[in-house]
């Protein structure tokens, strides 16, 4: 046994890190920042699943905000008209949002990448006219509004324990998003290292080349899809949970241009990824909002501008810069980096060994 | 049937709005192959333009040309300097430049000119006139000549002119094309350029319907897709038919469809942009595609 | 002074080189022929030229430097390239597609008859003007590249394997149109080639590739004549 800890590779020893670190979290936050956390680590669920499609199968969807609206408002209706506890609507809510999404699936086998994010985008701005419409159902543009969820007596007792303070419902959503981000992420990670991985790897390669190889094209695409809308509706589900109100306002088109933001950032077809992306995006419009009005050189009209205008210019620049500069995210940086840094450890000795060129002869 | 007349014609003014949109992206598809969601900021950015060209005092009719002018001088230059560098990317990745791009525009928007809905003159004066029976706008007549002015002169452009025909053969094959000497480079920024242009014209006829805000677009680039998927997204003429259908198809619907009106007149569009993609994926003007290994 | 002349030319695909230094040179109004196996290198020659391919070395023609040039102004410094595969825009029409080759002249009244001389040398163009080019068959694609690269006004043509897939009668009929471009225009080629016997009856200079280096060279007489060369090399 401890050989085996002794011969893990580093990486799971930063899983292990990782995850000590989240849990501890709390323990020193207040409780808002705790709720600040739980919501950036919903919008790294709703990354995961997007990195599933867009990393490992090639598609790219720019509608997951619609399948985060479908699993908050699955939840919400659930909780709220049929007193559901909540806890229990949020594997429900993803569960329909997936098998949706691996519907969905369906017409995007048609379709190519390109139609595909034409076609998930316009849903992407339809969805909040799609949901205000079905008032009996969803209430319109009032929204559902949900009560705070109540920590059970094991969490409140645990809690109390380490921090000697009461846990509030802030803390106690942090832990439950948590622990699903912990599940999925344990999911994908076992998904992307077996053979379906391996397939929709070579799906999103070239796809004649995967079909000609024996991988089941349809079945993978369509896999693909209703897992990534799988994450999609619990991100969304949780994001009910910690906003305590669903509106049709909650799922504009910016929600998914974050989503893709953070798995652009994070680097696509990467695990670890969505967390730094997912983390970043998420905090990014929030720290630039406190940190302007806190100059006390901007004027405050055009502080207001800047508040809201903000996040987009910048959420636009670093789109196109990563585009540019670092196609591969933070995490391709860092591995490139990484492996520049090993390579220069290792000296001059490797590059010796470099082929050179044969010499050339004239006739 | 008077009053379906009516819609049809308002229906049609609003589809050359969605032509024009449509053809910015049909330009710019058939150069690189690439959906520019950046469009319909594009357009918008231009209107501020034009609205600030007005708000210093030059007259409408002046204003419209120099904004088209700098509509095309920023179209080229966002070809040079944001996608010149990943011209050869995946079209994944240009796909998530343009909606950087997207994002970038909308929040310069914001930033210069703030959130607040703003009205935008018309040239055209509300009055109407009676038509087969049916009354219609002669604002509505007149962004109907304006679409069809600038369409035709797009066209004539593109199939009459030196200029036209190596655009086109730039886009349809780089490598022999650069072997005729052919700037390919800049032929893509011209691509741009005037797609940038031909977007700023629907902006500018939609403004006056719409109020000019930073999000005004974000509806019409959804019908600008579901005119350039129906059209055959490769295909001008394609585009053009595609922006009347849609325009007169969400008319009709929003008027005489019980459940439409309003709000949904946007889920027609993405109905098309579903059916289409399903059953005809070329469109009605596209041709078949062949997929390569 | 030779019209073009390549110096220890090295050229490749990313980390694959192709051309191992490469020298050859082609006058005024001469017809040279590149023959070689496949993969020997010849078009990856003809396009280092154009600077469809990332080159080293040095490449002079008609006295300027070709180095670190664009296709565009490679061709612009009047060398025509009808490719491997032809480069016809399938998209466009016939006629389109010979005004692509013109489009940069300015002395009008020459290239109206330029268009008068093509139309007689390759008749079926006239007739199929209007229709695209798509509809052609392959010899009259081909016929409709070589017009096209006339159209240019080239100093020198390279042309890359005309004869591919091509039935020997219409072959006979291409290489004597190129046979007469050269000698009434004085336009000079560079001719690749696999069917050897046919280009070296065509050329002066001939130089045989060998896995990315020049095997040998000489008059295309004394290659004609030489058994063992043409066993080893030239496959007849």
């Amino acid at each position: 046994m401890l050989q085996r800890i002794r011969a893990a590779p580093p990486r799971y020893w930063l899983v292990v890190i990782a995850v000590l670190f989240f849990a501890g979290f709390p323990t020193v936050i207040s409780s808002f920042q705790a709720a600040q956390w739980a919501n950036a680590l919903i919008l790294v669920i709703a990354i995961m699943g997007l990195n599933i499609l867009v990393g490992y199968s090639g598609q790219l969807s720019l509608g997951h905000g619609a399948f985060m609206a479908l699993g908050a408002y699955t939840s919400a209706i659930l909780a709220h008209r049929y007193k559901m506890d909540y806890l229990l609507t949020v594997p429900i809510a993803g569960l329909l949002t997936g098998l949706v999404g691996f519907l969905f699936g369906v017409p995007a086998l048609r379709l190519s990448a390109l139609y595909l994010a034409l076609a998930t985008f316009a849903l992407a701005v339809v969805t909040p006219s799609l949901i205000k419409r079905p008032v009996a159902l969803t209430n319109g543009v009032n929204g559902i509004i949900l009560l705070p969820p109540d920590p059970p007596q094991f969490a409140k007792d645990a809690f109390s324990a380490v921090t000697g303070t009461v846990m509030t419902s802030e803390q106690w959503t942090y832990y439950v998003t948590f622990a699903w981000a912990l599940l999925l992420f344990w999911l994908a990670w076992n998904l992307v290292r077996h053979r379906s991985g391996r397939a929709m790897r070579a799906l999103r390669d070239g796809e004649v080349a995967a079909a000609a190889s024996g991988v089941n094209i349809a079945g993978y695409k369509m896999l693909a899809f209703g897992i990534s809308a799988l994450y999609a509706g619990i991100a969304g589900s949780l994001f009910g949970m910690s906003s305590g109100f669903v509106s049709p306002d909650s799922f504009p088109v910016g929600l998914s241009i974050q989503l893709l933001v953070g798995a652009v950032i994070g680097g696509l077809a990467s695990i670890p990824g969505p967390l730094a992306g997912g983390i970043f995006a998420y905090f990014l419009p929030i720290e630039s909002n406190q940190w302007v009005p806190a100059q006390t050189w901007i004027p405050t009209q055009i502080a207001s501008t800047v508040e809201k205008a903000g996040p987009a210019v910048t959420y636009g620049a670093i789109l196109i810069l990563i585009m540019i500069f670092a196609p591969n995210g933070i995490v391709g940086l860092v591995t490139s980096g990484y492996e520049r840094l090993r390579r220069r450890l290792r000296g001059a000795a490797d590059r010796e060994t470099g082929q050179a060129p044969p010499d050339p002869q004239t006739v | 049937m008077q009053g379906v007349l009516q819609q049809v014609f308002s229906g049609l003014a609003s589809g050359g709005i969605f032509a024009s949109l449509a053809l910015a992206l049909v330009l710019i598809y058939n150069a690189m192959g690439l959906v520019n969601f950046a469009q319909g900021e594009m357009a918008m950015f231009a209107t501020f333009i034009a609205v600030t060209l007005m708000d210093r005092g030059l007259n409408y009719w002046i204003a419209f040309p120099v904004t088209l002018v700098i509509a095309f001088a920023g179209g080229v230059a966002i070809q040079r300097i944001v996608i010149r560098p990943v011209e050869r990317a995946p079209v994944l990745t240009l796909v998530i430049v343009t909606l950087g791009l997207t994002a970038l525009i909308n929040g310069l928007a914001g930033f210069i000119w703030g959130y607040l809905p703003r009205a935008f003159p018309s040239p055209f004066p509300s009055r109407t006139i009676s038509v087969l029976g049916a009354y219609v706008s002669y604002q509505d007549l007149g962004v109907i000549a304006v679409c069809g002015v600038v369409l035709l002169v797009i066209y004539l452009l593109l199939q009459r002119t030196t200029v036209g025909l190596t655009m086109r053969a730039a886009a349809h094959n780089p490598e022999a094309s650069r072997l005729m000497g052919v700037r390919v480079s800049w032929m893509l920024a011209l691509g741009w350029g005037l797609a940038s242009a031909v977007g700023a014209v629907s902006g500018i006829m939609v403004a006056p319907i719409l109020f000019l805000e930073p999000n005004m677009m974000q509806t019409v680039i959804i019908y600008a897709f579901a005119a350039a998927v129906l059209g055959g997204i490769e295909s001008p003429v394609g585009a053009v038919v595609g922006g009347l259908i849609v325009g007169v198809t969400v008319n009709l619907a929003g008027a005489y469809v019980p459940y439409v009106g309003g709000d949904l007149e946007l889920a027609v569009a993405l109905a098309i942009i579903v059916a289409v993609l399903v059953l005809k994926p070329n469109g009605l003007f596209g041709r078949p595609s062949v997929r390569r290994v | 002074m030779a019209l073009l002349e390549l110096e220890e030319v090295r050229a490749g695909y990313g980390p694959t080189s192709v051309l191992h230094g490469i020298s050859l040179s082609v006058q005024e109004g001469q017809v040279v022929s590149l023959l070689g196996a496949n993969g020997a290198g010849k078009t990856t020659t003809l396009r280092t030229i154009t600077g469809g391919v990332r080159w080293s070395g040095n490449i002079r023609f008609a006295g300027r430097s070709l180095n670190r040039m664009h296709t565009e102004d490679v061709v612009r410094c009047g060398i025509a390239h009808v490719p491997e595969g032809r480069g016809i825009l399938t998209d466009l029409s016939v006629d389109e597609n010979l005004k692509l080759g013109s489009y940069l002249r300015h002395d009008g009244q020459a290239v109206r008859k330029d268009y008068e001389r093509v139309f007689e040398y390759f008749p079926v163009l006239r007739e199929r003007r209007r229709l695209s080019a798509s509809t052609l068959s392959g010899g009259e694609q081909q016929m409709l590249a070589i017009a096209r690269a006339l159209l240019m006004k080239p100093k020198l043509m390279l042309l890359d394997e005309p004869s591919l897939g091509l039935a020997p009668m219409v072959v006979r009929a291409i290489f004597e149109i190129i046979r007469t471009i050269n000698q009434a225009d004085g336009v000079a080629v560079l001719l690749v080639e696999q069917n050897a016997r046919i280009a070296l009856e065509m050329s002066s200079q001939a130089y045989v590739l060998e896995v990315g280096r020049l095997a040998v060279k000489g008059s295309s007489a004394e290659l004609k004549g030489n058994e063992s060369v043409r066993r080893s090399y030239l496959g007849y």
